[in-house]
C-alpha cells in the first residue's frame, strides 16, 4: 500500500494524497491535546505526511490547523519554543534599535533562559513533560517509520523503479542514453567533451534510504561506467551525500571507474582516500535498504546528530534577538501564535534580518571597513572642520561617503543599517526608487544641513532641525539606497548627491547594485567603494540551517546547500523560498529543493547559449513546456538564430538506433521546416504587429527543433570546438546588406551612364559575368597600356568608378573558387588606377553622388546625377567625333545645344544663372520635346561656356578640370 | 559598349523579336492616348526595351533625356516618420522606379510618392500629351498592401497619369490591378528568334559565325535574349574566332549552384548540409536573389534526378519558394528545402539500393 500511496503522492496529486491520508488523523486531532498518549499507529500516516513534504497549502484552512495540531502533539515541542523566539524576534525592531549594546549583553543572559522558557511557554502541549526531551525520541521514531517505508519501497523496485526516488535518474538514463550509445567514441576528442559512459543507461540505478550516504563526501573523477556525471552527483546528493570538486582530507570516497591517473586520483592515493567504483556506490546505496539494521542505526545516528545540532543552534540564534521585553512579549505572542496560522507571521527575511554585524554572512572584512569608516567619520571630517584643517589634508584618500555595491539580496542595506545601529547613529534612509529625483536631492541637501531653506517636512524632523548644533544630538547618517535607480526621475540627481556629499556634515552611505552603471560614473570618485561579494553556499547554508531550526523546520544541510547554490547568492530569495516551502512541508529534502527551484531559477539571466544548451541537451526532452518557453524566450531574437545555426550539429536521441542516418536526416528536415515556419511567423509579428503570435513563433523556431533534435552535440568539421556557434545569420545578413548597397551604387552608376537600362537583379544575375570579363580579361591578356586603355574606356562608358570595379570583383568572388582578380599583375593594376584617376579629372560626375555646388552653402537635398542628354543617333559616331574632347564636354555640349534650340530666352536664363553663380545642374527642359542636335556647330561655341558651367557644377571640387580648359 | 545595350532597339520600328507587339503598341499610342499597361513575361524577353521604345514613340527623344535621382523621402506615417530612399529615373515625361526596392515599406512609396507624382500634371504649353507616365518595375514583388493602394491611385489620377507596370509573373499581381490595365504578354523569344538576333549582331560586328554556334548559344540561354547576347559577347571575349565546339561558359553563380547540387547528390548528411549552408550564404552575399537560387537548384536537380522523384522534388521546391516569399530570412527556407531533399533522396537511395 505504501508503494501506491507513495506513487500517488510523488506524482502531481500531493494535495489529494494528503487529504485522503489526513482524514483518519482528523478524528485524532479532533480530540484535544490529551490525545497525546494515543498510540502512534493511527497518527503516523499523517505524521509521515509532513515528513514527506505533503500537506498542500491549498488546503490551508483546516489542513493547516490539523497539521499544526499534529505538530503540537508530535513533531516537536521544540518547534513551539522556537516559534516563541521567533515571536520575540519579531518585536518591533525600532525598539531594539538603539539598544544594540544591551542586546549584546542579553546574549549571555539568554543562555540561561531557554529551558525554563520552553517548559513554561508551551502552553498548548503542556502535557508534555519536557518539550526538548520529547522532541528527540519522537523524531527517532519518525525516522524509523520512514526507513521502514523506504524499505518497503525498495522491495518492489522492479515495479516502481521508475517512479520512486531514484526514478528520475533512472528514466533519465535510458532516454538520454540511447542516442548516445551509438555515438562514435574515440576519434577526435574535443576539449571540454567527456567521453560517454560506456554502458550508459544499462544499469538500474538503485534507491536507498534517503540518508544512507549522509555525512560522506564524494569526489567524482573520470568517466563512470553507466552514469553521466550529473546523474551520479544527483544520486549522491539525493541520498544525503556531498559532492565536492577536489580531493581533500575530508573526502571519504573517490568515485571513479578506471584509474585514470589524473590529479584527483593521485591526490586521493596520497591522502589514502578510498576508491569507489560505480558499482560500489550502487551497492552502498542498495545495502542501505537490504540490511535494515545497520542503516537504521546509521540514520539514527545521523538524525541524532541533527537534533543535537539543532539544540545548540537555536541557543545561538535566539539570544541575539531576545530582548527583555521580547521575552515577556514572547510568551504572550506564543500563545497567540498557536491559534494563528503560520502565514500571518512576519516574513522571514525581516524576522531574521541580522541584528549585529557578526550575523551578516560573508563580506565580514567589508563590514569591518564600513564600521571603521563610520566610526572615524566624525573625527576625520567634523572635528577637523571645527578645529582647523589639519587632519583632513593629512589623509586625502578619505572619502566622505561610501558606496556599497553588489547584487541584490546579499545584505548591503542590512549591513549599513546594522553598522549604523551599532555605532549609535540614527539612520535616515532615503529610498531613491520610491521618492523620486528632485525631492530626493532636496532631502539630502536638507540633511546635509547646509541649506538654510530646507523644506518644511525636513524641518519638522527632530534630528534635522537641530543639525546645526551637532554635538548635542544623536548622530545621524544618511543612507541613500538604490542610487543607481535614482536619476530615473530627474536629471540632476547624482550631481546633487555629489554636491551634498561635498558639503555634508553627516556620513552618507550610498547603496547600489551596479557600480559600473553609467549614471554613477561621477559619483564613484567621491565615495569609498565597497564591493560586496556573494556569500559562499556553505556560509549561506549555515545561516539557513540556523533559521530553519529556529523555525522548527527539518532540513538537510545538503538541501540547504543546493538551495543556496540555486539562488545564486541571494540570501533574501533563499529565505523567501524556504519560508514558502515551510508552508507546505516541515521536512525538506534535497529533492524538494531541487524540484522547487527548477521553476524559480528562471529569474536569473540565462545567456542564449545556455538556453540553447539546455534545450538541446540530453535532458532537453524532459523539460516542461513552460520551461522550454522560458528558455527560448530568454532572448526571443537571438535564441532562434543560435538554434538555426546549430541544430544540425546534434545527434538526436529521438532517432534511436539509426543506420545510415535516415531518421536523423528526416528529423533535421522537419526541424528546418519548423525553423522556416518560425521565420514566417516572425514576419507576421514584425510586419503586422501580431505580437500575440510570439508564443507560436518561439514554438516553431525553438521548441520544435529542439524537441526533435535534442541529443549529443557533434562537430561537423574537424578542428571545430564542440560548442554552439554564434548565429551566422546576423553577420551574413549585414554583409549581404552592404553588398546590396554596393550593387545599388553600381546600378545607379550604370543607369546614370544611360547606356544600360536593366534592373538591379538582372545586372547581378546576367551582366556581372560579362562585365567582369570585359574588365579583367584584357588586363591579363593584352599588353599593359592597351589593356588599361580598353578597360578605362569601358569604365568611362558605363561610368563605372574604381569602387564599382571592386564591387564587381567582390560580388563575383565565391569561397573555394579563384579570386576573379587573380592573375592580374600588380603593375597593371596600378597603371589602371593611375590612368583612371587621370581621366577622372576631366570626367563629368555622372554618378548619383552628392555634389556640393560652389556658392550654395547647403548641399541640395537631392542627390542628383548630372543630366544626361539624349543621344538619339549613332552613339559610336559621336564618340568618335568627340575623341579630341573629353567625354563630358560632349554631354554638356549637347545640353547646350538643346538650350540653344530652345531659344534665346532659355539661354539668357542660363547665362544669368551662370553669372549669379547659381550653377545649374538640372536643366529643367520643360516642354522641349523637339530638342535635337541639328545645331551642332552653332551649339559648340556656346557649348564651351555651358560645359564650363556644367563642370563647375558637376565637378566643382576639381578645379583642375577648369584650368585645363 | 556591351552588345546588349548597343543593339537594343530604340524605337518600335527597330524591334526584331516582338514585331507584332511593337506594331500594336505603335497603333495604340498613335491616337495619343493610352490606357494603363501591364507588361509581363519572363526576364530577358524584352519588356523593358518595349517600354522604352514605347515612351520614345509617345514623347519623342526627350523621353530619353533622363536623370537619375536618388532621393530621400520623408513620409509621415501617423505615429512615426519614415525615411525612404529611392532611386528614380526620370525625364520630363516619365518617371521610372522600382518601388519594391524599399522592401516592406513599399506601401508608403505607393501611397505617398507615386500619388504625389501622379497628382502633378505636367505643364504643357501646347496642350498636348497632358499626362505623365509612371513606369513601375517588378510590380509582382510589391506587397499586397502596396498593390491595394496602387489600384486607387490608378483610378483617381488616371486623367494626369498613366502607369506602365512591368513584372515577370502576372499571377503575383492582384486581380484588381490586372483588370485596370491592358495586359500585354511578352513571350520569351524562341530559339530561332534568338539565333536571328545573334546573327544580326554578328553581321553588324563583322564576326565570323560558325554554323550552329549561334544555335548553341541560344539553347544555353534558356530563351532569354539578354542572356543570349551577353553570353555571346562573353564567348567573343574569351575566344575569337569562334569554333563550333567552343565552350559556352555558364555564369559564375550558375557554376556555383551546380557545385552545390553535385554536393548534395553525392552525400546526404548533416555535415554536407552544413557545408551547403555555407555555400548558399556565399550566393546570397553575392546578391543572387534567393528565388533565382532556388529555381536554379531545382533546375539542376531535375537534370540529375530519377524520374520517380522529380514530381516530389518539384512540389517541395514550389512549397518552399512560396514560403520564402512569406518569410524574410531566405536562407532558412533554402536550407529547409535542401534538408528536405536530402532526407527524401537518402530514403530513396536506401530503399532502392539498400
Amino acid at each position: 500500500m505504501s508503494d501506491i500511496r507513495k506513487w500517488f503522492m510523488k506524482s502531481h496529486d500531493k494535495g489529494n494524497g494528503n487529504a485522503m491520508l489526513g482524514k483518519p488523523a482528523s478524528s485524532d486531532s479532533g480530540k484535544p491535546p490529551p490525545a497525546k498518549p494515543q498510540p502512534d499507529k493511527p497518527v503516523h500516516p499523517v505524521q509521515e505526511n509532513p515528513a514527506r513534504k505533503k500537506t498542500s497549502k491549498y488546503f490551508a484552512a483546516d489542513k493547516q490547523k490539523l497539521k499544526d495540531e499534529i505538530e503540537v502533539e508530535e513533531v516537536s515541542t521544540k518547534r513551539k519554543s522556537r516559534k516563541d523566539t521567533g515571536q520575540s524576534l519579531k518585536t518591533p525592531p525600532s525598539k531594539k534599535m538603539h539598544t544594540v549594546e544591551e542586546e549584546e549583553d542579553d546574549d549571555d543572559d539568554d543562555f540561561v533562559l531557554p529551558t525554563p522558557k520552553k517548559s513554561s511557554d508551551v502552553t498548548p502541549s503542556k502535557k508534555l513533560k519536557s518539550g526538548s526531551g520529547r522532541g528527540v525520541p519522537k523524531k527517532l521514531e519518525d525516522v524509523e517509520e520512514s526507513d521502514d517505508d523506504d524499505h518497503k519501497d525498495a522491495k518492489s523496485p522492479p515495479k516502481s523503479g521508475g517512479r520512486g526516488r531514484g526514478g528520475r535518474g533512472a528514466c533519465a538514463a535510458p532516454a538520454g542514453g540511447r542516442g548516445r550509445g551509438g555515438g562514435g567514441r574515440g576519434g577526435f576528442m574535443n576539449f571540454g567533451e567527456r567521453k560517454d559512459p560506456p554502458h550508459k543507461g544499462e544499469k538500474e540505478v538503485p534507491e536507498g534510504a534517503p540518508d544512507c550516504l549522509a555525512g560522506l563526501t564524494f569526489v567524482i573523477s573520470g568517466t563512470l561506467d553507466s552514469l553521466e556525471r550529473e546523474e551520479a552527483e544527483d544520486l549522491i546528493k539525493r541520498h544525503g551525500g556531498r559532492v565536492t570538486g577536489s580531493v581533500s582530507k575530508k573526502t571519504n570516497y573517490l568515485l571513479c571507474d578506471e584509474d585514470i591517473e589524473g590529479r584527483k586520483s593521485a591526490k586521493a592515493k596520497e591522502l589514502g582516500t578510498t576508491f569507489l567504483t560505480e558499482d560500489g556506490l550502487f551497492d552502498l546505496v542498495r545495502s542501505s535498504i537490504r540490511t535494515k539494521t545497520p542503516v537504521q542505526e546509521k540514520s539514527k545516528s545521523t538524525e541524532k546528530a541533527v537534533p543535537s545540532l539543532t539544540k545548540k543552534t537555536p541557543q545561538k540564534v535566539d539570544p541575539k534577538s531576545v530582548s527583555p521585553q521580547g521575552l515577556a512579549l514572547g510568551s504572550r505572542a506564543a500563545l497567540k501564535k498557536d491559534q494563528m496560522t503560520k502565514p500571518s507571521s512576519l516574513t522571514w527575511t525581516e524576522k531574521y534580518r541580522p541584528k549585529v554585524p557578526n550575523d551578516i554572512i560573508g563580506n565580514q572584512s567589508l563590514v569591518t571597513q564600513l564600521h571603521n569608516w563610520l566610526a572615524h567619520w566624525n573625527e576625520q571630517f567634523l572635528d577637523t572642520g571645527k578645529k582647523g584643517k589639519g587632519k583632513k589634508q593629512s589623509d586625502p584618500s578619505a572619502k566622505k561617503a561610501v558606496l556599497l555595491s553588489g547584487s541584490p539580496g546579499i545584505g548591503k542595506t542590512t549591513s549599513a543599517k546594522v553598522v549604523c545601529k551599532m555605532l549609535g547613529f540614527q539612520a535616515v534612509e532615503v529610498n531613491a526608487s520610491d521618492s523620486r529625483g528632485k525631492a530626493d536631492s532636496k532631502i539630502s541637501k536638507g540633511i546635509g544641513g547646509s541649506n538654510a531653506n530646507s523644506i518644511k517636512e525636513l524641518v519638522s524632523n527632530e534630528s534635522l532641525s537641530v543639525n546645526m548644533d551637532w554635538s548635542k544630538h544623536p548622530k545621524s547618517v544618511l543612507i541613500m539606497d538604490e542610487v543607481d535607480g535614482m536619476s530615473a526621475g530627474d536629471r540632476g540627481g547624482v550631481a546633487d548627491l555629489i554636491a551634498s556629499i561635498k558639503i555634508s556634515k553627516i556620513p552618507i552611505i550610498c547603496i547600489c547594485n551596479d557600480r559600473y552603471s553609467q549614471k554613477l560614473k561621477s559619483l564613484v570618485n567621491y565615495c569609498l567603494l565597497l564591493n560586496f561579494r556573494k556569500p559562499t553556499k556553505q556560509q549561506m547554508a549555515k545561516r539557513l540551517m540556523q533559521i530553519a531550526q529556529a523555525e522548527g523546520l527539518q532540513v538537510k544541510e545538503i538541501a540547504l546547500e543546493e538551495l543556496a547554490d540555486r539562488v545564486n547568492g541571494d540570501i533574501r530569495m533563499a529565505l523567501n523560498q524556504l519560508q514558502y516551502m515551510s508552508l507546505s512541508m516541515s521536512v525538506i529534502n534535497y529533492d524538494d529543493v531541487k524540484q522547487r527551484l527548477v521553476s524559480s531559477a528562471k529569474d536569473e539571466d540565462i545567456s542564449p547559449f545556455t538556453a540553447v544548451d539546455k534545450l538541446f541537451g540530453f535532458n532537453g526532452g524532459k523539460l516542461r513546456m513552460d520551461e522550454r518557453i522560458d528558455l527560448s524566450m530568454s532572448d526571443p531574437d537571438l535564441v532562434p538564430l543560435l538554434i538555426q545555426e546549430n541544430y544540425m550539429n546534434y545527434r538526436p536521441s529521438a532517432a534511436g538506433k539509426d543506420d545510415n542516418d535516415i531518421k536523423r536526416m528526416s528529423l533535421i528536415a522537419r526541424a528546418a521546416d519548423s525553423i522556416a515556419d518560425g521565420d514566417i511567423i516572425n514576419v507576421q509579428i514584425r510586419r503586422y504587429r501580431q505580437w500575440q503570435l510570439s508564443q507560436a513563433s518561439c514554438l516553431a523556431s525553438c521548441i520544435i527543433p529542439a524537441a526533435l533534435l535534442h541529443g549529443r552535440r557533434e562537430t561537423l568539421e574537424p578542428g571545430e570546438r564542440n560548442f554552439n556557434r554564434f548565429g551566422g545569420w546576423l553577420g551574413k545578413n549585414s554583409t549581404m546588406g552592404k553588398n546590396l548597397r554596393l550593387l545599388d551604387d553600381l546600378h545607379d552608376h550604370l543607369l546614370a551612364s544611360r547606356e544600360s537600362n536593366s534592373g538591379r537583379e538582372s545586372l547581378r544575375v546576367d551582366y556581372m559575368s560579362l562585365l567582369l570579363k570585359r574588365l579583367t580579361d584584357p588586363l591579363r591578356a593584352l599588353p599593359k597600356d592597351e589593356a588599361v586603355a580598353e578597360v578605362v574606356e569601358l569604365m568611362n562608358l558605363y561610368s563605372i568608378s574604381q569602387e564599382d570595379f571592386d564591387t564587381i570583383a567582390e560580388l563575383s568572388k565565391f569561397k573555394g573558387r579563384p579570386n576573379p582578380l587573380d592573375g592580374i599583375p600588380p603593375a597593371v593594376k596600378s597603371a589602371l588606377t593611375r590612368s583612371y584617376n587621370e581621366s577622372s579629372r576631366s570626367r563629368m560626375v555622372r554618378a548619383a553622388d552628392l555634389i556640393t555646388l560652389p556658392g550654395v552653402k547647403k548641399a541640395p537635398k537631392k542627390r542628383i546625377a548630372a543630366i544626361l542628354e539624349p543621344s538619339d543617333d549613332g552613339l559610336g559616331e559621336q564618340n568618335g567625333d568627340a575623341l579630341a574632347e573629353n567625354e563630358e564636354e560632349n554631354s554638356s555640349d549637347m545640353e547646350d545645344q538643346e538650350d540653344a534650340a530652345n531659344g534665346e530666352k532659355k539661354l539668357q536664363l542660363d547665362l544669368e544663372g551662370l553669372n549669379s553663380k547659381a550653377i545649374k545642374v538640372e536643366l529643367d527642359l520643360k516642354g522641349n520635346e523637339n530638342s535635337s542636335a541639328k545645331k551642332k556647330p552653332a551649339g559648340r561655341g556656346r557649348g564651351g561656356a555651358g560645359a564650363a558651367a556644367a563642370k563647375r557644377g558637376g565637378s566643382g571640387s576639381t578645379p583642375a578640370a577648369k584650368r585645363k580648359r | 559598349m556591351l552588345w546588349v545595350d548597343k543593339y537594343r532597339p530604340k524605337t518600335l520600328d527597330q524591334v526584331i523579336v516582338h514585331e507584332d507587339a511593337a506594331q500594336n503598341l505603335k497603333k495604340l499610342v498613335s491616337e495619343q492616348d493610352c490606357p494603363h499597361l501591364l507588361f509581363y513575361g519572363p526576364s530577358g524577353s524584352g519588356k523593358k526595351t518595349l517600354v522604352m521604345a514605347l515612351l520614345r514613340q509617345m514623347f519623342g527623344s526627350s523621353s530619353e533625356k533622363v536623370k537619375v535621382e536618388n532621393k530621400t523621402w520623408k513620409i509621415d506615417a501617423g505615429t512615426r516618420n519614415i525615411d525612404i530612399e529611392l532611386t528614380t529615373l526620370s525625364s520630363t515625361h516619365h518617371v521610372e522606379m522600382n518601388p519594391s526596392d524599399v522592401g516592406f515599406q513599399d506601401r508608403y512609396v505607393v501611397q505617398e510618392i507615386i500619388k504625389e507624382m501622379a497628382k502633378n500634371r505636367p505643364i504643357d504649353t501646347k496642350g498636348k500629351k497632358g499626362f505623365k507616365v509612371l513606369v513601375l518595375n517588378e510590380v509582382d514583388k510589391l506587397s499586397r498592401e502596396a498593390q491595394h493602394s496602387l489600384r486607387r491611385t490608378m483610378e483617381k489620377y488616371s486623367a494626369s497619369c498613366r502607369l506602365i507596370l512591368c513584372c515577370n509573373s502576372s499571377s503575383k499581381v492582384t486581380e484588381a490591378i490586372r483588370s485596370r490595365c491592358l495586359n500585354i504578354r511578352i513571350n520569351a523569344p524562341t530559339e530561332d528568334q534568338i539565333v536571328k538576333v545573334l546573327e544580326f549582331i554578328a553581321k553588324k560586328e563583322g564576326l565570323q559565325l560558325p554554323a550552329g554556334f549561334a544555335a548553341r548559344v541560344a539553347e544555353k540561354s534558356n530563351r532569354s535574349l539578354r542572356r543570349a547576347i551577353l553570353s555571346f559577347e562573353t564567348c567573343r571575349v574569351q575566344q575569337y574566332p569562334f569554333t563550333i565546339n567552343q565552350v559556352i561558359s555558364p555564369m559564375d553563380w550558375e557554376e556555383y549552384i551546380s557545385e552545390i547540387v553535385s554536393d548534395i547528390m553525392k552525400e546526404q548528411s548533416p555535415k554536407r548540409l552544413f557545408q551547403v549552408r555555407g555555400k548558399l550564404y556565399e550566393l546570397l552575399i553575392n546578391c543572387i536573389p534567393p528565388e533565382i537560387i532556388l529555381k536554379r537548384l531545382l533546375h539542376e536537380l531535375l537534370r540529375k534526378l530519377d524520374a520517380e522523384l522529380k514530381h516530389e522534388v518539384c512540389h517541395w521546391a514550389a512549397y518552399y519558394e512560396h514560403r520564402m516569399r512569406l518569410g524574410q530570412k531566405a536562407i532558412f527556407h533554402l536550407e529547409a528545402f535542401i534538408a528536405k531533399f536530402m532526407s527524401i533522396y537518402k530514403a530513396f537511395l536506401i530503399a532502392t539500393f539498400g
